[in-house]
């Protein structure tokens, strides 16, 4: 109900005001994470050690959404607010950020396409399954 | 939280627009229909997300070989003037709420500012990418081969003499497959440009709510307004924290 | 706010002559730039039947082309453009927008007990963006037509057409701002603006069922709006993300859009389900059977829906083990609509059932949705899909639902609450003729077509001279079509006529229960309501004996009835 949650019903009443020092924390450690996420980048170009890196790309994907992520839950969190923020707030937000990976579903679609149960079916010159054009020279 | 201004404390002096109750009820809505709209935002980009992750992953060696035509260094400069321009709309929501106007306004002023530097850097990457055609269009040239939608034609007189004339101002060397590069672009323009319209659009509203502040204007009884600018303005933020990583910083 | 609550229940009974949202204003300004919902709503309804209207005369078209083997009078790309025109129209402009746009926006504030949708605002701006974007696609199909068919796929539409597609899809894409805006209206409007005492499970099912459409609105509409800008951008900018040449794959347009078109169609038909839970309560006189069991299957269609989108794609050369996957997956979804038709059945079982106009259509609807539903089994399953897919099977399942579902359930509610509307009763039996003519009608046009796709007739050819004995269905589904095309010009006369010289109806006319009839006057006022109602009681509180004890009553001494409606003795008088 509209209604229910409310302390005294006057404005502002409900709000819940983020300290400055919070924020600025935020700030701090988003700015670090930004740091990071390049310097993981680069490290492997910068210093001669760490070029076997260069190979490593599951990991160094990894590092990299995995910083992204947790930037992304900084900002949610905190700038946005939404761990101070009431129930359905909160609801929206999480719904939002896990429905859109339901897209990612046809992920399998593109992992599987070689895959053919039936024998003598799979991809061939003559299939349409391989789907590079011929093309001239 | 404790003391109020005491214009607050009489209920007549919030403007309650005719559909809600109070305004409790009216700012809440406001939270409400803000996070659904966000939610189709996410889905928005969402889309795109998903489109750039098929194709990286099926095409992963030249996209890596293609990124190193973005300037990651630009690309970085760019999340930190978003960063700032994120950290001062939740500033400027801090000052709304403690009603202090003037430093809200000021908050609101840099991120105007960031705004602004973050297309103006957009500008400058872009115009770079203009010049050597590595945009997508009907004749994009890259590594001196010509693509067009149908098919690559490959050093045909005409594409020859545009590529030569192109290798002239070339400063990175193009690698990677042509076709897989214009793939690559096409998704950086559509993302980023999309990215940047929302930018644009988030200028109008800040410059509209600033006004709208420095005027007194009755529709602004409280930091609710300021609030909800800033959650978009956070989500603008938060796209770009994903595009960087992913178009500048590819790893191999 | 407490203290200015009092019972808006006997505060309803006003007096007739009192202003309501109609006769408020007159000018045309008044209309145009209101923000009230319920004017917003009836510019809807002219909107939507202008361009139902419109795709009607394309439908019309196609039928007649198919009386013949080799084409009667278009040209084989005339045909492609007049096909697409009456899929484009239909879907985007008449079925999406219908009944949320339409009866949602009137109903949805009177049925939660609010003065306005939460963003009245924003409500305006997307009836405008909806005629914008009608506008568009008007003009796209007049400066040469669209010939991609609804479904646009790339590359077809992406590289090889020359017609408008352009200008279309920016016009789709502008109409997908329009559902976005009412989906977020109506969820903000659902979670907060809700009357004292209208708890969630007091909300009538047609409020339930339109939240759980908005859901689908605000998840799915942002993928499909970007899909088609994509498009246009590769018709514009040659960005080329669907072109195979550049590595790009066609199939994942088909991917994208599906991920909004398949929840797409339960945008069409939930919001239709919440009108059929509405009109069989009432007039069975009985509480709904399982009210939970019918909320949270809109909740779990809106969830599951999305998780099927592969079903159109079984031959699109995804992969073997998605469409696996997404087969098994379809037969889920057909649970929760199950569960609604065993709750409207149980609602009728020893009901006392009333035969008027809305219920004629209401049994309509679950009669042809069960035959569109389960044929959707049928193409849901790989291996017989591999066979019915691209034929006329197809056009045969989907009408079901969508004309059989979502229009027969527009019809219905539309007769529902036409007497809310407007204040004015319709002629009660040329309505139960319209009713019965649109459902055989209905049957005539489309149930060939389940036989002719089984033959093999392939969807989109305008002809079939290498099988000429097909010809005998095409004919009958052409005779079938113009029985409802008569079905659908009548209330079309009988409803305008009852707003010119109709009977002003009572209060309550079918006596149903629900804010809406009961708090709030006939038609209702500018602002709804004028005390705050008080929810106190489950919504569907009929009782079987007494209410309908009293309206048979009335009707057998055909004295002026207080609570019932113009009876249809009444009506023939004049
Ligand atoms: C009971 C659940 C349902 C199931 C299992 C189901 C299944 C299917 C399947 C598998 C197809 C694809 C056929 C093909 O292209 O080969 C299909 C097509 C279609 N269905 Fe359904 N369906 C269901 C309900 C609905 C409803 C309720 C609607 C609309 C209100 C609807 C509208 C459509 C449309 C428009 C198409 C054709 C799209 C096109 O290719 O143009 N379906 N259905
Ligand atoms: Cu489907």
């Amino acid at each position: 109900m509209a209604h229910e949650s409310h302390s005294s019903g006057h404005s502002g009443g409900h709000a819940h005001v983020i300290p400055q020092s919070k924020l600025i924390a935020t700030m701090g450690a988003l700015t670090g994470l930004m740091l990071l996420t390049i310097f993981a980048a680069q490290v492997p170009y910068w210093f001669p050690a760490f070029a076997w890196l260069k190979d490593q790309h599951l990991l160094m994907n990894l590092i990299a959404i995995g910083i992204a992520f947790w930037k992304a839950w900084l900002v949610v969190s905190i700038f946005m607010g939404v761990k101070f923020a009431t129930k359905l707030t909160r609801l929206f937000a999480i719904g939002g950020f896990v429905w859109f990976t339901l897209m990612f579903i046809t992920m399998i679609d593109y992992f599987t396409r070689p895959w053919e149960p039936v024998k003598g079916w799979e991809a061939g010159n003559s299939s349409a399954l391989p789907r590079n054009v011929a093309r001239p020279e | 939280m404790g003391g109020h201004a005491p214009v607050t404390n009489d209920p007549d002096a919030d403007e309650v627009y005719f559909q809600y109750e109070d305004i409790d009820q009216q700012q809440e809505s406001y939270v409400v229909g803000m996070w659904a709209f966000l939610v189709t935002e996410v889905m928005f980009f969402g889309a795109l997300f998903l489109m750039y992750a098929i194709y990286r992953w099926k095409w992963h060696t030249d996209f890596y070989l293609v990124h190193k035509q973005l300037d990651w260094q630009l690309g970085g400069l760019n999340t930190f003037v978003l960063l700032i321009s994120s950290f001062c709309v939740a500033m400027a929501v801090h000052y709304a709420q403690l009603k202090k106007p003037k430093q809200q306004l000021i908050c609101l002023g840099i991120t105007l500012a960031c705004a602004f530097g973050f297309l103006g850097i957009k500008t400058i990457e872009y115009s770079s990418k203009f010049e050597h055609n590595l945009f997508p269009n009907h004749s994009f040239v890259y590594a001196d081969h010509k693509v067009t939608s149908y098919g690559m034609e490959k050093k045909d007189v005409t594409g020859r003499a545009a590529g030569v004339e192109h290798a002239k101002k070339v400063k990175k060397p193009q690698e990677g497959d042509p076709n897989r590069a214009r793939l690559f672009l096409s998704l950086y323009f559509a993302m980023t440009g999309l990215h940047g319209l929302h930018v644009v659009i988030g200028i109008l509203v800040i410059g509209t709510l600033m006004i709208m502040i420095a005027r007194k204007s009755p529709l602004i009884t409280d930091y609710v307004p300021t609030e909800m600018i800033g959650l978009y303005w956070h989500f603008v933020d938060l796209v770009w924290i994903f595009l960087y990583p992913l178009f500048y910083l590819i790893p191999k | 706010m407490s203290a200015t609550v009092i019972d808006g229940i006997q505060e309803a009974q006003q007096e007739p002559t009192q202003k309501n949202y109609l006769n408020a204003d007159h000018t045309i300004a008044s209309w145009l730039l209101t923000v009230d919902h319920k004017r917003i709503a009836i510019m809807y309804l002219i909107g939507v039947t202008f361009f139902f209207f419109l795709g009607s005369i394309a439908a019309a078209m196609i039928r007649v082309e198919l009386t013949s083997p080799n084409g009667l009078f278009l040209t084989s790309e005339t045909y492609n453009k007049t096909f697409t025109a009456h899929g484009v129209l239909m879907i985007f402009f008449f079925l999406i927008p219908a009944i949320p746009a339409v009866m949602g926006n009137f109903l949805l504030p009177l049925m939660i007990g609010a003065r306005d949708l939460a963003f009245p605002k924003l409500n305006l701006l997307s009836w405008y963006l909806y005629m914008i974007s009608g506008g568009f696609v008007l003009a796209a199909m007049i400066l040469g037509g669209i010939d991609a068919g609804w479904t646009f796929y790339t590359p077809l539409s992406s590289i090889y057409s020359n017609t408008q597609i352009t200008l279309a899809l920016v016009g789709l894409f502008i109409s997908g701002f329009s559902s976005i805006a009412t989906g977020v209206n109506f969820i903000a409007s659902i979670h907060k603006m809700r009357a004292p005492g209208m708890t969630w499970f007091r909300l009538p099912l047609y409020v339930w069922s339109h939240y759980a459409t908005s859901i689908i609105i605000i998840l799915g509409t942002p993928v499909v709006a970007i899909t088609l800008l994509l498009v246009v951008f590769e018709r514009v900018f040659a960005i080329g993300v669907f072109s195979p040449e550049l590595g790009g794959d066609p199939v994942l347009f088909q991917h994208m859009f599906w991920f909004y078109s398949h929840p797409a169609v339960y945008i069409m038909v939930l919001p239709a389900m919440g009108i059929i839970s509405e009109v069989i309560s009432c007039f069975s006189r009985r509480r709904v059977f399982g009210y939970e069991f019918i909320a949270f299957s809109s909740i779990a269609i809106a969830g599951l829906g999305f998780l099927v989108w592969g079903h159109h794609m079984f031959i699109s050369s995804q992969s073997v083990l998605q469409g696996v996957i997404f087969s098994l997956l379809s037969f889920l979804v057909a649970i929760p609509s199950a569960i609604k038709i065993f709750n409207w059945s149980l609602t009728m079982y020893k009901g006392s059932i009333h035969l008027r106009t809305p219920m004629l259509y209401a049994l309509g609807f679950i009669g042809l949705f069960v035959i569109g539903g389960l044929t959707g089994l049928f193409l849901a399953s790989v291996d017989t899909d591999v066979h019915l897919t691209g034929t006329y099977f197809i056009v045969a399942h989907f009408h079901y639902v969508m004309v059989g579902g979502t229009l027969l359930a527009f019809l219905a509610g539309i007769h529902f609450w036409w007497p809310k509307f407007f204040g004015v009763m319709y002629n009660e039996f040329w309505g139960k003729v319209s009713a019965v003519i649109v459902f055989l009608g209905f049957n005539f046009t489309f149930f060939p077509q389940f036989i002719l796709g089984y033959l093999g007739m392939p969807r989109r050819y305008h002809m079939y001279y290498f099988a000429q004995e097909w010809q005998i269905y095409h004919v009958a589904s052409t005779i079938g079509s113009g029985i409802l095309g008569i079905g659908l010009i009548l209330p079309a006369c009988y409803l305008t006529a009852s707003l010119i010289r109709g009977k002003k109806c009572s209060h309550n006319p079918w006596g149903a229960k629900g804010l809406e009839w009961e708090a709030a006057a006939t038609p209702p006022v500018t602002e709804n309501f004028t005390v705050m109602p008080i929810v106190r009681e489950d919504p569907y509180d009929y009782d079987a004996i007494a209410d309908s004890a009293l309206y048979e009553e009335e009707r057998k001494k055909g004295k002026k009835p207080a609570l019932v409606g113009a009876t249809d003795d009444e009506e023939k008088k004049d």
